[in-house]
């Protein structure tokens, strides 16, 4: 086995740093382009973080969500049943442009006087409110993958359901659901796209003033869509080495007994 | 008819890493019953319409091999399931050490620390190594530490001739290589019964023997060993006992001589017959 392999949670966040290293010096390469672009380097430089910004944020909460809802769907209370597949049902049966426009101008009136949700808290919401129902579907298609004959034999040897639970089911499910969960965060980059609606100076957004003060769309777009194939190589680069790292157990391949 | 890989004899005295059944005698002689251990009275079962248990009663003492047999759908697997509460009996009382089996989950609990199970189909966990199939139970049910639940594994992995492997997974060994894997599993929780639910039944012939020699060795130390088999020559030349099931209910209680020399029912004539 080699280095990688044997501490693959030490290198996913060696990567992740790095991105974000790259993310935050992106301005000074792209400030020498021409203009267009280069004058405007640092907000490019800005929406993207705001965009990577909200993808993360979005993307854990919505993983968590996601994990409450894929296993609420299972549980043996009704009521904890119902209220996850009723969100599920009414997050996927709703467009996500819908929900955000939602959250910016329906909830804050009906939240007390005093707080006060920004834009970017809003989309941020809207957003893992969505992921997490995506999510809650992998999350269930995982653990109903996992072989009944392994809790039996858990439950054989003693261990109580929450042990079962945390040491068989949950990493065995892992292995269903990442792949659909990497997915969705790939998604959610591009969802995040979306928050340019209610004001949120992200990546497209900064695209789309850029071009309206230049006139020149074909630069500017391009410039964005690049970022953003970066941005979801990272993503996708990232979850596929914690794909990697779940699959052990499942290959033959080296040396076979 | 032997262990086609050597075996590490366990010796017989002074063993501590082994972890064998309690005080009983382990010399493996004729007469090695012990204090009753496992007590069903009037055991019932039903699934939907289907009377799978119809008042199954039998006691088993400590040190005894028994085998069980009976054509599919008798009953016998169920009848074991329900011995440690993989399945819950809906009549009828079991009580394991003394301790009665029902709706208490405690009760629950401590049985399943008495008794261990070897299923037919292994169930190792498959994301997790050979070694720490075997630590985790006695990790997180008896509290042992890493090192000494460690230890325990691999004497139990070296008597199963399987020590080697203990960093592989089970996806990487042979189906009897992984039932004896899932022995050693069972034995790490140092359980006073042993529950075997037909464990040959998957294998491919040229690996029942291996299997069928590990839990042989096993038989010799006195471990209480209920067997649900398939396998006539285990239950004739291993066990003390030998138990027939015949749809939901036990026909035959009697000496493994005994049942295959003269079958007391038509039934039990009828499925020697068959497997003969």
């Amino acid at each position: 086995m080699n280095w990688t392999r044997r501490h693959p949670v030490w290198v996913m966040t060696a990567a992740m740093l790095g991105l974000l290293l790259f993310l935050w010096g992106m301005a000074l390469p792209l400030s020498l382009a021409p203009a267009p672009i280069g004058p405007a380097a640092t907000q490019f430089a800005e929406g993207t973080r705001v965009t990577v910004a909200l993808t993360v944020v979005a993307g854990v909460i919505g993983t968590v969500l996601g994990f409450l809802a894929g296993v609420g769907r299972l549980s043996k209370v009704r009521a904890v049943r119902w209220l996850s597949s009723f969100y599920v049902w009414l997050i996927r049966g709703t467009p996500l442009l819908l929900q955000i426009l939602f959250v910016w101008l329906v909830v804050p009136t009906l939240l007390p006087g005093g707080i006060v949700l920004s834009d970017f808290a809003c989309a941020v919401t809207a957003l893992a409110l969505n992921a997490g129902a995506y999510n809650a579907e992998c999350v269930r298609a995982g653990i109903l993958a996992v072989p009944p004959g392994q809790v039996e034999a858990a439950r054989a040897l003693g261990l109580s359901p929450l042990q079962i639970f945390q040491d068989i089911v949950f990493p065995q499910s892992l292995r269903v659901a990442l792949p659909g969960l990497a997915n969705n965060l790939a998604s959610l980059v591009k969802d995040s796209s979306l928050a340019y609606a209610i004001s949120v100076v992200e990546l497209t957004m900064v695209g789309y003033r850029v071009q309206a003060e230049s006139y020149q769309p074909v630069p500017v777009f391009l410039t964005s869509a690049v970022v953003y194939l970066i941005l979801t190589t990272a993503f996708t680069t990232l979850t596929g080495a914690l794909e990697q790292q779940m699959d052990r157990g499942t290959r033959r391949s080296e040396a076979t007994a | 008819m032997s262990a086609i890989e050597p075996v590490a004899k366990p010796t017989q005295t002074g063993t501590t890493d082994a972890g064998l059944a309690d005080g009983s005698s382990t010399d493996g002689g004729p007469d090695k019953r012990g204090r009753m251990i496992i007590q069903a009275a009037q055991v019932h079962k039903h699934y939907g319409a289907f009377h799978a248990l119809r008042g199954v009663s039998a006691q088993f003492h400590a040190g005894e091999v028994t085998a069980i047999i009976g054509p599919s759908g008798s009953g016998k697997s169920t009848f074991l399931r329900t011995l440690n509460g993989l399945e819950s009996h809906d009549g009828g009382e079991i009580r394991i050490d003394g301790v009665k089996l029902g709706t208490d989950t405690r009760a629950l609990d401590v049985v399943r620390r008495e008794v261990g199970m070897v299923f037919q189909n292994f169930n190792l966990f498959s994301h997790l190594s050979i070694l720490r199939n075997i630590t985790l139970a006695p990790m997180r049910v008896r509290g042992l530490t890493r090192e000494a639940a460690e230890t325990r594994a691999l004497s139990l992995l070296e008597r199963v001739g399987l020590r080697a492997q203990a960093a592989k997974y089970p996806v990487q060994l042979s189906g009897g290589q992984q039932q004896r894997v899932a022995i050693a599993r069972a034995l790490a929780m140092e359980p006073k019964v042993l529950l075997f639910d037909e464990p040959t039944s998957a294998l491919d012939p040229e690996m029942v023997n291996e299997v069928l020699g590990v839990m042989r060795e096993l038989a010799d130390t006195g471990i209480t060993m209920l067997v649900v088999t398939h396998e006539m020559g285990f239950a004739r030349e291993v066990a003390d006992r030998l138990v027939f099931f015949d749809q939901g209910q036990i026909l035959e209680d009697t000496s493994p001589h005994a049942f295959f020399t003269s079958p007391a029912h038509e039934r039990s004539r009828a499925f020697l017959s068959q497997v003969r």
